[in-house]
């Protein structure tokens, strides 16, 4: 059974008082809840990784929370931080990977980035995922892309416009 | 992966100790409190306005000090909020408070650039750079409690929260400044008392952030 917002807030502000066993429970359940909250946004790889990243922040961070406010829009807020932040660390590795490939280093990241923006694109309608995949991704022309998908160029434009500032407000609202 | 969740988790749980969690109101009288040194050691320093000692008030000054203070409390209880991560929280009130204060560098600039103004006066500048200057630097107190209260707390938004911890600092620098300051020309205060607030703006947006990441 989940535990919901009383009982979670409950158990936070005796983790607050020092009551360890009240905190094991609550980090077992807030693994639980970050798994799923994460699912639906990273590759499967990086779960595992990203939810004790997540945890540890909400370990060093437990004082942010006041027992006057709810406990899971905070928890919700640190999880977004930790997995915008995964997000670009990702990419960056991407850009790396131009150079690391070439020495045959692991190129681990650039697949995960792969995956995850796949995952975004999942949440655009299908032209705007089209549009971004073609320009933004594998370099082609507007009016390459054009050609390729049947959406004439300013409609393309428009697309990637559209899709773009969707994914971010997705990201930034999430 | 880095290791086992439990043990993970077992390793937190060992490690915990009680915390006081950040309250509103804490953060909130730290900052006014620095606030409030940062004006006495102006006016210690300085000497408050002859007007102000006579007990007259220039309504020009009153109103642009006002609303330097209100940006300044705006921005913040802005900053405090940030501290503690909730989603769904609104952080545009002080927006509304930057507005009403962009009244002042606007209305000083329209008059500022009209015939008769002395806007590039040698004694204006040099008037206009003192004030820049000591207010700027009698910002650093709030900015410090600021950046202080932010690394405590969890800021899910460091640009903006560098940002307006700058606006804060900068419009209660400026307001401490104006105790002394005895110009009440509005082409004085809405261009360089303002300018202040801008300087520190940005001040606060480049250094605050990799300070406050988490």
């Amino acid at each position: 059974m989940r535990a919901d917002e009383t009982s979670l807030a409950r158990l936070m502000a005796m983790a607050q008082q020092g009551d360890r066993q009240a905190y094991a429970t609550l980090l077992h359940e807030c693994q639980r809840w970050l798994r799923g909250y994460f699912s639906r946004r990273i590759a499967p790889s990086q779960l595992d990784d990203l939810v004790q990243e997540t945890l540890m922040a909400l370990h060093n961070k437990l004082a942010s929370w006041d027992a006057s406010r709810p406990f899971l829009p905070w928890l919700a807020a640190i999880a977004r931080y930790r997995w915008v932040d995964h997000l670009r660390r990702l990419y960056r590795a991407d850009e790396c990977s131009l150079d690391t490939d070439v020495a045959g280093h692991d190129d681990e990241p650039a697949i995960a980035a792969r995956i995850t923006l796949e995952r975004l694109f999942g949440i655009l309608p299908e032209p705007q995922a089209r549009a971004i995949a073609l320009v933004k991704i594998e370099g082609l022309s507007i009016a390459e892309a054009s050609e390729a998908t049947g959406q004439s160029e300013s409609l393309v434009k428009v697309n990637i416009h559209r899709g773009l500032k969707r994914l971010a407000h997705m990201i930034e609202k999430a | 992966m880095m290791r086992n969740s439990d043990a993970l988790i077992a390793e937190l749980v060992g490690s915990l100790e009680p915390v006081k969690p950040l309250r509103f109101a804490h953060g909130l009288g730290l900052a006014l409190a620095a606030a409030a040194m940062s004006a006495v050691l102006v006016m210690s320093l300085f000497g408050m306005r002859p007007d102000f000692q006579a007990g007259q008030f220039n309504p020009v000054h009153l109103m642009a000090t006002g609303l330097f203070l209100g940006l300044g409390v705006a921005a913040s209880v802005t900053v405090i909020v940030m501290s503690r991560p909730c989603v769904g929280t609104d952080h545009s009130g002080w927006t509304w408070a930057a507005a009403m204060a962009t009244l002042l560098p606007a209305a000083g600039l329209i008059v500022g650039l009209s015939a008769d103004s002395d806007l590039l006066s040698r004694q204006s500048l040099y008037h206009g750079a003192t004030c820049f200057v000591i207010g700027s630097a009698a910002s650093s107190l709030v900015l410090a409690v600021l950046i202080g209260w932010l690394r405590h707390g969890a800021p899910t938004a460091p640009d903006r929260a560098g940002l307006l911890a700058g606006i804060a600092a900068g419009s209660f620098g400026i307001f401490a400044f104006s105790l002394h300051c005895p110009e009440s020309d509005i082409v004085h205060i809405g261009i360089w008392h303002s300018a202040v607030v801008l300087l520190m703006a940005g001040v606060g947006r480049a250094i605050v952030p990799p300070l406050v990441r988490w």
